[in-house]
């Protein structure tokens, strides 16, 4: 398991990194030049040195016979105990005179004679019969020439290559003889595996050689791009004052150059955006602001007429009534445009203060009453009992819940709404359900936007200018908390408000469910 | 018939507030600049003043700084802008309270009566009340704390009385605005803040640390031990 995690991370780094697939492909395409280059050179140093060596044991074994028919040149009508005394000087004799260090020797009866047995075969110490083969000894016997066979041979407990060669002999008196003489290449055998190791070292230092300067070299041509990508990245994710050296004249300068100008050019356009936003902000809010003091003036204007309106005649006073209203109404969509313009302008601080959720809660149903009262809507509550102490601005909390209640009044046809507080360690939440016309999905996702209305052909009763849960959202926003909303049509909605209890408590479970009512 | 002075630069509004108010049987006096403003408060005296805080030539709150140097005399701010630090600013250069426009003329008829109601403190069998080192004389309206006189807004001097006539009771933000300000319905709770600033300033040696008009987390104010 854990090696296959590990040639999975492997695999991984092989396929994420550039360099290291250069690196891989260049280390393996050099490692297997290195190998053939090596295995042919080892190859022909062998055969060299084995073939030089086959030749000179041909011409020291011909030396060798020459040898041996002078020593018996003198032996001529001798008997064969005479003879056996020259055939027991012909090992030593050899085996001194060899101009090899090394070579063993066996001098073989093959005679056929009636009392060539009385002739002994001498051999070197160490010499075992059998590395002389009936095939070997046949090809001999059958001869003129010298024969040669490669062996192997065991030279002090170690196996060796060694070239054995044998010819006939024609003993005075017509004794046939066979001469064996073994060369052991022990030295050739190390020089080759000597020279092998030095080409397995030399290729292997080669390899980390070639691996280091490709990593060295690739390194340096792909910690630019790297940087580019680095680059590209900062600035995807919004950091556009992002800007990348440029040194010297070549391609990586080229790309740094070109990605500094898209960075330019970008910083450019987000900042005319920006700014063209922040006109189009202050044009909204210096717009909210210069209505305010003629709108207070037609209103100080239908107050008074409204005061005086026992002395009018009827249509006036029912005109009176009507531009009343509508100031009224003109008057809420201002403060409501001026507060979204603020939001919008990040123009909003807070003003936290400790406060008793319960508290806020209770005087907004109180206000709300009235109206509830007007509608026949039941308010019902589910709040615990005590102080629930929460740092909140309690204008907003307020308005949040001004804004839920009259919703749900709203679109309650007079069922009743259930109104819940909770809280646990870290937060405190309040909702609000009704059992009225709720919402389908697509309503749902649209509740938060901006003159959104549920059912437009809907009367509107209470005149509200469609920014309220925008407002409410935002409201809930910069206390850090949420307003969450879930409906389902004809059965009703439910709109959760959570708060943290103290600023800056993060990761906060609101303590109510987001349910619409069973 | 009491004198109001509307300090205004807008002509339609100041007319129109003219028109409303005189008809309430009010005596007008109106200043259209900045720079009007306190020669029309010197020759007038207005036993209230309505102050825009936007004005050509001087703003409101410098005019309101200079009128609370040489008297406590009611001033309500009359703003366009809903900022909140305007409005703050203004309420710590001394005034009483705030509207923002638009407003409605009832409320405002109701904030102007309830700053001209003449106060009157219960009388107590001893005219004297103390809180700390601080001595308020309920008859001839005079703070004393040692041998400093302290000079207090009619509103100031309201609130501070009110707390420390029940002192160690705690009284929330709202309360206050229904016993000081004499607002039953919801105002603004923040007015009570930053006029307990003003008092505390006044009358603490330290108003980081006040030892007097202490800050009830979660609930209100209350006065403290004597």
């Amino acid at each position: 398991m854990g090696l296959s995690r590990l040639v999975k991370a492997a695999l991984d780094l092989f396929r994420s990194s550039l360099q290291i697939r250069a690196l891989v492909y260049i280390v393996a395409l050099t490692g297997t030049a290195l190998v053939v280059l090596g295995g042919a050179l080892s190859i022909t140093i062998g055969n060299g040195l084995f073939s030089t060596r086959t030749e000179h044991t041909l011409l020291e074994s011909a030396r060798a016979k020459s040898q041996v028919d002078r020593l018996f040149s003198e032996y001529a009508g001798y008997s064969t105990w005479e003879l056996n005394q020259g055939i027991a000087t012909v090992v030593p004799e050899l085996e001194q005179t060899g101009v090899s260090q090394s070579r063993s020797v066996a001098f073989i009866n093959a005679s056929t004679l009636p009392n060539a047995e009385e002739l002994a075969s001498p051999r070197s110490a160490g010499v075992q019969l059998n590395l002389i083969t009936k095939d070997f000894r046949q090809l001999v016997q059958q001869s003129d020439e010298i024969q040669s066979q490669t062996i192997q041979i065991q030279l002090n407990g170690e196996t060796v290559p060694a070239v054995l060669t044998g010819q006939r002999v024609e003993l005075p008196g017509g004794y046939d003889y066979e001469l064996y003489l073994i060369y052991d290449m022990k030295n050739e055998q190390q020089s080759l595996l000597f020279v092998q190791w030095t080409l397995f070292f030399g290729g292997f230092i080669s390899l980390a050689i070639i691996g280091l300067s490709t990593y060295l070299v690739t390194n340096w041509l792909v910690k630019p791009v790297q940087r580019v990508a680095e680059a590209s990245e900062l600035l995807a994710g919004g950091d556009l004052s992002r800007r990348l050296p440029v040194r010297g004249t070549d391609v990586v300068a080229v790309l740094a150059n070109s990605f500094n100008h898209m960075a330019e050019s970008l910083q450019e356009k987000m900042t005319d955006l920006g700014r063209l936003s922040n006109i189009q902000q202050r044009f909204v809010s210096d717009v909210s602001h210069e209505l305010r003091t003629p709108l207070t003036t037609m209103r100080l204007s239908a107050d008074f007429l409204n005061s005086e309106k026992e002395n009018l005649p009827e249509n006036t006073r029912r005109t009176v009534e009507i531009l009343q209203g509508q100031v009224d109404r003109f008057d809420r969509l201002l403060s409501d445009l001026l507060e979204i313009s603020r939001y919008d302008a990040a123009d909003v601080v807070p003003d936290f203060e400790t406060h008793d959720m319960n508290g806020i809660v209770g005087r907004a149903l109180e206000s709300i009453q009235q109206f509830a009262d007007s509608k026949g809507v039941r308010l019902e509550t589910d709040i615990p009992s005590g102080e629930i102490l929460c740092d909140v601005d309690p204008r907003r909390i307020d308005r949040i819940l001004n804004n839920l209640l009259t919703n749900a009044i709203e679109h309650s046809e007079g069922k009743p709404i259930k109104i819940r507080v909770a809280q646990n360690e870290k937060a405190v939440a309040v909702s609000v359900t009704d059992q009225g016309v709720g919402m389908n999905e697509i309503e749902l996702m649209q509740v938060f936007n901006r003159f959104w209305r549920a059912d437009p052909s809907r009367k509107r009763t209470t005149g509200g200018t469609g920014l309220g849960l925008a407002i409410a959202y935002s409201d809930a926003q910069a206390h850090e908390g949420l307003l969450e909303v879930t409906a389902q049509p004809q059965r009703g909605a439910c709109f959760r408000l959570t708060v943290p209890k103290i600023q800056g408590f993060t990761n906060i479970v609101s303590p109510l469910p987001l349910a619409v009512e069973n | 018939m009491s004198k109001l002075l509307i300090v205004e630069d807008d002509d339609a509004l100041r007319e129109q507030l003219e028109i409303g108010l005189a008809a309430q049987g009010f005596e007008i006096f109106v200043a259209a600049t900045g720079t009007d403003a306190i020669p029309a408060f010197e020759m007038n005296k207005p036993d209230l003043i309505l102050l825009d805080l936007m004005l050509p030539g001087k703003n409101g709150i410098e005019i309101c700084n200079e009128i609370r140097k040489t008297s406590g005399v009611p001033i309500i701010i009359l703003t366009a802008r809903t900022e909140d630090s305007d409005m703050i600013r203004g309420l710590e250069a001394g005034a009483d309270d705030y509207i923002t426009k638009p407003y409605n003329f009832d409320i405002l008829l109701l904030k102007i009566k309830a700053r001209l109601r003449p106060f009157e403190a219960k009388l107590t069998e001893h005219p004297i009340i103390k809180i700390g080192p601080v001595e308020m004389d309920t008859l001839s309206h005079e703070v004393r704390k040692g041998e400093k006189k302290i000079s207090l807004t009619p509103l100031e001097f309201k609130l501070l009385l009110t707390l420390a006539s029940k002192p160690n009771e705690v009284f929330t933000r709202e309360s206050l605005l229904e016993q000081v300000w004499e607002y039953t319905y919801k105002a603004d709770t923040r007015l009570v803040n930053v006029h307990v600033q003003r008092l505390r300033s006044k009358i603490e040696d330290d108003q980081e640390n006040p030892k007097l008009v202490l800050t009830v987390r979660g609930w209100g104010y209350k006065a403290g031990p004597e």
